[in-house]
């Protein structure tokens, strides 16, 4: 792997009575390589030491990455399975026995296979995350189609990058959430950031970004907060939450305009280009600049910088993916690259910041409810087929598509879902519109949660079955670059916990499903079924060994053989994956999102996150060192607004929509817009934002618009707060 | 070869990590020695790291008096001896930067100690190690002294404070202002 300029020789400071074990961190899709101090007596996890040699981040970390390592031996691990036997008392805390894995093992049997006779095989569920490596994603998968055999499996990924899967299945033919390794970033010349918080969700990038700047490239942000990064952006993009896709329109236009088209490129390697160029004509500075409220002269000058560079990287995160036309967002910011040919080559493509630890391997393994592994489609009878030969299956008995996360709670309201078993994640914080999806959870009439804490969602639960953290287990996952590598085991599982893998493997032994399980002894085990099931894929893992992720710093899917070293830069060749080897600029008009402000709702809500937590906060709200810099949610209201209702900084405020409401703590600050406020979304109970955030799908990627909603905002009189 | 801690303020992005890395470092106990100031709050939350820039003559030695702050060989101005501390607290009231903090049930101060462990060894400590925004960086003089010149101003104001603020220090720090004199690629 070539070094980069910020590689330095370090030898790590080693302590006596102590190893180090080489992994990455246990959130986000950066993945920072870190070392786990192990105490050689103990074999506990009792330190974090950065990893100097891990290419992509040499040794840095955020907090989150610095106190990872106090997550396995927590005094909140569940070391036992635990029973409800009350089930009025779903939803609390209390109530909960501690159990031996036989008895909840039984009590899980004869419920899911009574549910099963007396409502079919689809009246289980399975919803998961992909907080985890690609062996428990694709075993997960495999657990639902074979083990439950029901359709209903579906992912928190929903939540997080389904929007940019489909953009770039659209444009490109393939979903890989980089077209080039992170160590392209700081050699480019312009960096267009759109949705990005980057500086606070993915921190250890901003080495890589203040560098492009240093150098004398530019930074455009489009954002409708000044983050940190748009704070010291040459343009900032101010726009209104949910009008993403009139500015990507209205910079096409312009670059098209201003003759940054590349003909040769568009000519030869693209579709849709002449429709494309119609439809956004009519995205004028003024016109675009009506819809988004940036400023024309702004719009212009981002046009022009992103035209005028040699090589530019279009990004962008969850601020326009978690949108009703997220998938549109998406394949709108993407047609910038493909008009001008900044794609396919080094230091130029698109990248999306993955939310997800795996957030990219956990989609390509088959836990959407559309996909199979390899990122195969349930709907084409070829992709089946070549699935069911390695599962050992008829293709028939696969079952049908799914349905996506969130709809998923619809069919538990219908009472078609009547049983979840829910893995590595905790929808109960982290999906839009709560007071419906914690009704649903309550009225299923069996749950279980596997999970190594007690999440807001495993209060639910009638079981839950305890498991491994990242630390405890060893396996794979693949990074925002699309790079897989490898996580490695520090110490033993703590407690009874298991790794979920391995739990589905005794679960589906005692279903009698055994025979397609009970040779996954190990996780390697794991990994070579699924290195076979993912063989012919999209995504195609086949030639990705462990050995060869030790000795090339990872590796960049696809690989399709033992020779093949991987792929870091996509589309070299100029070849995409659509069957005519064209990528496809998308003509897409405009839409306002689902709820626009009115009269008794008349500001715009956005959630996001803070630097301090990771997704519901389920691990890092327990943290003391996290939950002390940031113990509890805020609602961001700009000094004008604040003025106008009357509200001063660190007063209490009920924020309500039509789905919710909800009591907030204000902070005034000038890096929210007036029509605007912002509350980050890691905390749960009635603190949880998305208690009022609108369940509207996106109707390709079926994504919720957590990035917009109509809002009002009441002063608390002071004796409601007491 | 001599490294320096070097801060690079404008870069800051008000994560923190470098609080929870001093954290980590051995002999801290668990309690950062460092500072993250938010410089406008209410604006638009710009933020700086307040670090111990280990001066040459340092202030809350010169006030000790009981020499129990001793200055290692590196430079680094040591966190107070725990058999020498008298907890009379005139380092905390001498420092100008405000870094000395005292803990009152030991009755004893403690600072920034430069991650004396690692860092006598040549290796960073632990706040410039993770520091992801590279605010804070481990240089020789040599690099400290080509980013000088690679921003040197044109407009005859040199904004940035090196080689140092008030008094000579160990530690280098850049004001905000460094991105004034860069030339743009196109």
């Amino acid at each position: 792997m070539q070094r980069d300029k910020f590689f330095k020789e370090i030898e790590n400071v080693r302590h006596p009575n102590e190893t180090l074990v080489k992994t990455h961190c246990s959130y986000c899709g950066m993945q920072c390589g870190m070392n786990l101090r192990v105490n050689t007596k103990t074999n506990k996890i009792i330190g974090v030491e950065p990893r100097y040699d891990w290419p992509v981040t040499v040794g840095k970390m955020c907090p989150k990455g610095v106190t990872a390592y106090q997550q396995p031996n927590h005094d909140d691990r569940i070391l036992k399975p635990l029973i409800r036997d009350d089930a009025s008392l779903k939803g609390a805390k209390e109530g909960f026995r501690e159990a031996t894995w036989d008895e909840a093992y039984d009590l899980i049997v004869k419920n899911f296979q009574q549910l099963q006779h007396d409502y079919g095989k689809d009246s289980l569920s399975v919803y998961s995350g992909v907080s985890m490596t690609n062996e428990k994603c694709y075993l997960t998968g495999k657990f639902a189609r074979v083990g439950l055999q029901t359709r209903y499996i579906d992912y928190n990924g929903r939540f997080c990058m389904a929007s940019a899967a489909g953009g770039f299945m659209r444009s490109f033919g393939v979903d890989r959430g980089s077209t080039l390794p992170w160590t392209d970033l700081h050699e480019t010349d312009c960096l267009f950031i759109a949705g990005s918080n980057t500086a606070e969700c993915h921190p250890t990038s901003m080495f890589r970004v203040w560098a492009v700047q240093e150098r004398g490239g530019y930074l455009i942000v489009a954002d409708p907060r000044e983050t940190p990064i748009a704070r010291r952006a040459d343009v900032h993009l101010d726009l209104r939450p949910g009008t993403d896709l009139a500015l990507a329109n209205g910079i096409l236009n312009l670059l098209i305009k201003n003759g940054h088209v590349d003909e040769d490129f568009v000519n030869n390697h693209t579709n849709g280009f002449e429709e494309t160029k119609e439809l956004v004509k009519e995205f004028t500075p003024e016109y675009t600049s009506e819809l988004t409220g940036v400023a024309p002269e702004k719009i212009i000058r981002a046009a022009e910088i992103y035209g005028k560079a040699p090589n530019a990287i279009v990004m962008f995160a969850r601020g326009v993916e978690q949108q009703v036309k997220g998938v549109d967002n998406v394949s709108g910011y993407t047609n910038m690259a493909l008009v001008t040919g900044k794609i396919g080559r080094p230091k130029a493509g698109v990248a999306t910041f993955t939310g997800q630890g795996n957030g990219q391997g956990g989609r390509e393994h088959g836990q959407k409810a559309d996909a199979l592994p390899g990122y195969r489609k349930i709907a084409n009878p070829e992709h089946v087929k070549a699935v069911a030969k390695v599962w050992g299956i008829e293709p028939e008995e696969m079952p049908k598509e799914g349905v996506s996360a969130y709809e998923m709670f619809g069919l538990m309201e219908q009472k078609v879902i009547r049983g979840l078993y829910l893995l590595c994640s905790n929808p109960a914080v982290s999906a839009p519109n709560l007071n419906y999806v914690r009704e649903q959870l309550k009225n299923l009439d069996f749950m279980v949660c596997a999970d190594f804490y007690l999440s807001e969602s495993a209060e639910f639960a009638d079981v839950i079955l305890p498991t491994t953290t990242w630390s405890e287990d060893e396996g794979t996952v693949t990074n925002l670059e699309g790079r897989c590598i490898k996580i490695n085991k520090a110490q033993e599982p703590l407690g009874e916990s298991k790794p979920d893998w391995q739990i589905h493997v005794e679960l589906c032994e005692r279903l009698g499903r055994g025979k397609y399980f009970s040779h996954l002894k190990t996780a390697k085990d794991v990994s070579d079924e699924f290195r076979l099931a993912s063989k012919g894929g999209y995504a195609d893992y086949y030639g990705i060994t462990w050995d060869k992720i030790e000795k090339q710093d990872g590796v960049f899917w696809p690989c399709k053989d033992e020779n093949d070293p991987g792929t870091p830069h996509m589309f070299l060749d100029k070849k995409f994956y659509h069957p005519d080897g064209k990528a496809k600029i998308c003509a897409l008009p405009y839409r306002p999102p689902a709820e626009e402000p009115d009269e008794k709702y008349p500001l715009r809500l956005t959630t996001g996150r803070v630097v301090y937590h990771y997704l519901s906060g389920n691990q890092t709200r327990r943290i003391n060192f996290l939950r002390d810099m940031c113990p509890e949610p805020y609602v961001e209201v700009h000094p004008e607004t604040a003025e106008k209702y009357n509200i001063k900084h660190e007063e209490f405020v009920r924020l309500y929509t039509r789905r919710g409401e909800a009591e907030y703590k204000v902070k005034i600050t000038e890096a929210i817009r007036k029509d605007t406020v912002f509350v980050p979304y890691h905390f749960g109970d009635d603190k949880s934002i998305n208690l009022l955030t609108i369940g509207a799908l996106d109707p390709m990627s079926r994504m919720p618009e957590f990035k917009a909603c109509a809002a009002q905002i009441e002063k608390l009189e002071l004796k409601k707060v007491q | 070869m001599k490294k320096r801690l070097y801060l690079e303020l404008e870069n800051c992005i008000g994560c923190r990590s470098c609080l929870a890395a001093c954290t980590q470092c051995g002999g801290h106990e668990e309690r950062n020695r460092n500072y993250v100031y938010d410089v406008n709050p209410l604006v638009n939350r710009q933020t700086m790291p307040l670090m111990c820039l280990h001066c040459v003559n340092p202030a809350c030695a010169r006030s000790c008096p009981a020499q129990a702050i001793q200055i290692h060989e590196t430079g680094a101005v040591l966190s107070a001896l725990v058999e020498k501390c008298i907890g009379c607290q005139n380092c905390t009231i001498a420092c100008p930067y405000g870094i000395p903090k005292f803990d009152t049930e030991q009755n004893l101060m403690y600072k920034c100690d430069l991650c004396i462990d690692r860092t006598k060894d040549g290796s960073p400590p632990m706040c410039a190690s993770v520091c992801p925004s590279n605010t804070l960086q481990w240089l020789t003089d040599e690099e400290i002294e080509a980013k000088q010149k690679q921003f040197n101003l044109d407009n005859g104001k040199w904004v940035t404070s090196m080689p140092y603020l008030e008094g000579e220090t160990n530690v280098r720090v850049n004001l905000p202002g460094i991105l004034q004199g860069v030339t743009k690629l196109f």
